[in-house]
């Protein structure tokens, strides 16, 4: 008796669990998409408009769109490509750990003819295309296309307009008036920038530093491994004992050692702090977050060159059924109704329209960003080059902003990481 | 106890220090949760001028609604429930069967199968997950809840055989050839007398079961693929941006996140304390 109750309470549970998941199942009207971008981000809006549209030029397709965590995405995208479930079309992030690693184990369809076809490869500027192309080792920069960015973005500076304005101060156009500008704030008891040490902020003010005394090939050294890297060279020396002296002159505070990079836009966001240095992916945010003041960006003084990149990437997985669909997709999100809509929402497009938003601080966001293309000056992170990079740059501007280093101390425990990489993969 | 003064009645500072020390230390366990709900009723406008501490003028509960409708709440809650309970209820009965055979029976070897189920319980996830994930898409029971239940029976089965088994070992053996003279055999000892008996311990291990396999997270993340079979925590993980985050739905989540385990004991506390209790007198 007691062995049929406990078969039946098996075998019922059973079929609850076992009831769905059969969502690998192909089907030709289908285009499964996922990404992981919020609702209300730019990219969020702009890719639900690209999926309507998709919709009203395939008449009888239907989207299925899964909103996937960024986390359950990178944990997971090689283990669910390589089974039935992948699906048609995804978002996921660019370099070479994450779409060159794919792409190598020959998980990612090829896209170079399509990009061929289609003329994406002459819609995005040159600049943008590094991310999207890896070569036989999964390095970007050069080879097959693996992905397709449709949006972009960068570092710049943000500013408070009504702290600049009360104290008489016009936005800087050279490092020299920049300090300037800081040590008005400092001699006021005012810090003037809003740091997040304890993520991504603080390594790119040394990198944005840096790359004041850096060119185009000094960074395809370091990005691309083109030739050999000196981390004591004038460009690294130059960022490190820099951001060392911008410490000791107050320029941000000891607490931002600790700082998230949330609470450096929340502190901005809140007056706190009149200067934030980060990238256009807060855009948005600040739109919707700052009430109390007037605020603009503009880009770092006296930079050719700055640390920015194509966004993250459409890719195609290898075992997609649907490639024709997909493709589709990735073309309609690039075209100008679409770009336009990004813009709008407070996203970097890759392709500017050719009529300018009426929000000034859009303008000013998207014209400094082609001037920079322009000027081939997307420097990348400095993290991208080595897996593990940005727990190492975080440690080291950290230690820069307790004082518990010296620039020099810094930059060696930077190049032994970057030099083990360098020697694994043979570049 | 007769001529002396009631304990109550004393004035012991001791016990006074103790009752205040656990009152500041639940205070202080509490703080995350009330930090949690006063955000997930607060606006983003508001969060983003006045922070994550200040007092919302007004509730607002457009958070909670937007999550809920985003994730299509209602089916990660159906999918948890359905793989917590099918969980705790296997992962009882698996362990009483081995537990039986291990504390009771006294097979020969059991020291090592008890360490070997030690073993098996040390291990950590990040190293399963690798190989369930092949064996699972062998097999085709990747991105299926029957898989995901099967994982959790197994490791929640391995806890429990380890407690149950030295908590039977101590059964009163008495009782049990009291049974044998009686003429019941090994199913009719167990399903009559030892289930009976160890009924609050079974309470307490479903309970924690039913909790622990709630708020796992990694494997679930790993092994259900689909919206439509992915757990509640699982859920929570999709607000967690590359490089943003939105604190108001991220606490309008973590708040439905934590409800229905909180409810859930909350229904069984009076096992949990009968089962506590129990333990201790014996």
């Amino acid at each position: 008796m007691v062995a049929r109750v406990l078969a039946a309470l098996l075998l019922s549970t059973t079929v609850l669990a076992g009831c769905g998941g059969s969502s690998g199942d192909s089907n030709p009207n289908t285009l499964r998409l996922w990404h992981y971008e919020g609702p209300e981000s730019a990219m969020g809006v702009a890719w639900t408009a690209a999926i309507a549209k998709f919709e009203a030029t395939h008449p009888g397709v239907r989207v299925e769109f899964e909103a996937k965590g960024f986390e359950q995405v990178q944990k997971t995208a090689a283990m669910v490509l390589n089974s039935n479930e992948a699906p048609d079309v995804l978002e996921y992030n660019k370099g070479n750990a994450t779409t060159g690693l794919l792409s190598r184990q020959g998980l990612l369809t090829d896209l170079s003819e399509q990009a061929a076809a289609r003329g994406w490869d002459k819609r995005l500027p040159a600049g943008l295309q590094t991310t999207a192309r890896y070569d036989d080792r999964g390095v970007l920069g050069s080879g097959k296309w693996y992905g397709v960015p449709n949006y972009a973005e960068y570092v710049t500076v943000y500013y408070n307009k009504d702290a600049f304005a009360e104290r008489g101060l016009a936005v800087p156009t050279t490092l020299a008036e920049f300090t300037a500008a800081m040590d008005v704030f400092v001699a006021a008891g005012v810090t003037p920038l809003a740091v997040g040490g304890a993520e991504y902020p603080a390594q790119q003010i040394l990198y944005q530093l840096a790359l004041g005394k850096a060119d185009r090939g000094w960074v395809d050294r370091y990005q691309r491994y083109t030739g050999d890297v000196d981390f004591h060279d004038a460009a690294w020396v130059h960022g490190a004992t820099t951001f060392a002296e911008w410490v000791a002159k107050r320029y941000l505070g000891p607490e931002s050692s600790g700082m998230k990079a949330e609470d450096m836009g929340l502190a901005f966001m809140q007056g706190k702090y009149p200067i934030m240095v980060s990238g256009s992916w807060w855009q948005g945010r600040l739109k919707s977050g700052i009430k109390g003041f007037g605020w603009g960006s503009f880009p770092w003084p006296g930079n050719r060159m700055s640390a920015g990149s194509s966004g993250n990437l459409w890719v195609v997985p290898a075992g997609s059924k649907n490639k024709e669909l997909a493709y589709d997709f990735i073309d309609i999100t690039l075209s100008q109704e679409i770009q336009d809509q990004l813009r709008d929402a407070g996203g970097v497009p890759v392709s500017p329209g050719a009529v300018e938003s009426t929000d000034p601080a859009v303008k000013a966001l998207i014209g400094d960003f082609d001037t920079l293309v322009r000027n081939d000056g997307l420097a990348y992170y400095p993290d991208w080059p080595a897996p593990g990079f940005y727990a190492v740059f975080v440690s080291a501007t950290q230690k820069l902003i307790t004082g518990a280093a010296t620039p020099h101390q810094v930059l060696d425990e930077v190049a032994k990481p970057y030099a083990e990489n360098r020697a694994t993969i043979g570049g | 106890m007769t001529a002396t003064v009631h304990p109550r009645h004393r004035r012991d500072p001791a016990r006074h220090l103790v009752l205040w020390g656990l009152v500041v230390l639940a205070a202080v366990m509490l703080v995350p949760f009330a930090i949690i709900v006063l955000n997930a009723l607060k606006s983003p406008a508001e969060y983003a001028a006045s922070g994550p501490l200040s007092v919302p003028d007004e509730v607002y509960t457009q958070g909670i609604v937007d999550f809920w409708q985003r994730v299509d709440f209602g089916v990660k809650l159906l999918n948890s429930l359905v793989i917590s309970g099918s969980v705790a209820v296997l992962a009882v009965v698996v362990s009483v069967l081995n537990a039986y055979a291990l504390g009771i029976g006294r097979i020969r070897g059991r020291l090592w199968v008890l360490t070997l189920f030690l073993i098996a319980n040390t291990l950590p996830q990040e190293a399963l997950v690798y190989p369930l994930y092949h064996l699972f898409k062998q097999v085709g029971l990747y991105d299926t809840r029957l898989g995901v239940v099967i994982v959790f029976t197994i490791v929640q089965a391995a806890f429990g055989t380890y407690l149950l088994s030295s908590t039977l070992s101590g059964f009163p053996r008495e009782v049990l050839e009291a049974a044998r003279v009686d003429g019941a055999n090994r199913w009719q000892v167990l399903v009559r007398i030892v289930v009976p008996i160890s009924r609050p311990t079974l309470g307490v291990l479903l309970v924690f079961f039913f909790i622990w396999t709630w708020n796992e997270f990694l494997i679930p993340l790993v092994l259900l693929i689909s919206d439509e079979n992915q757990t509640v925590p699982v859920a929570l993980g999709v607000l967690q941006g590359q490089r943003s985050m939105d604190a108001t739905t991220t606490s309008a989540s973590a708040l439905l996140g934590v409800l229905p385990a909180v409810v859930f004991f909350l229904l069984f506390q009076r096992t949990l304390t009968r089962g506590m209790t129990v333990g201790a007198i014996r």
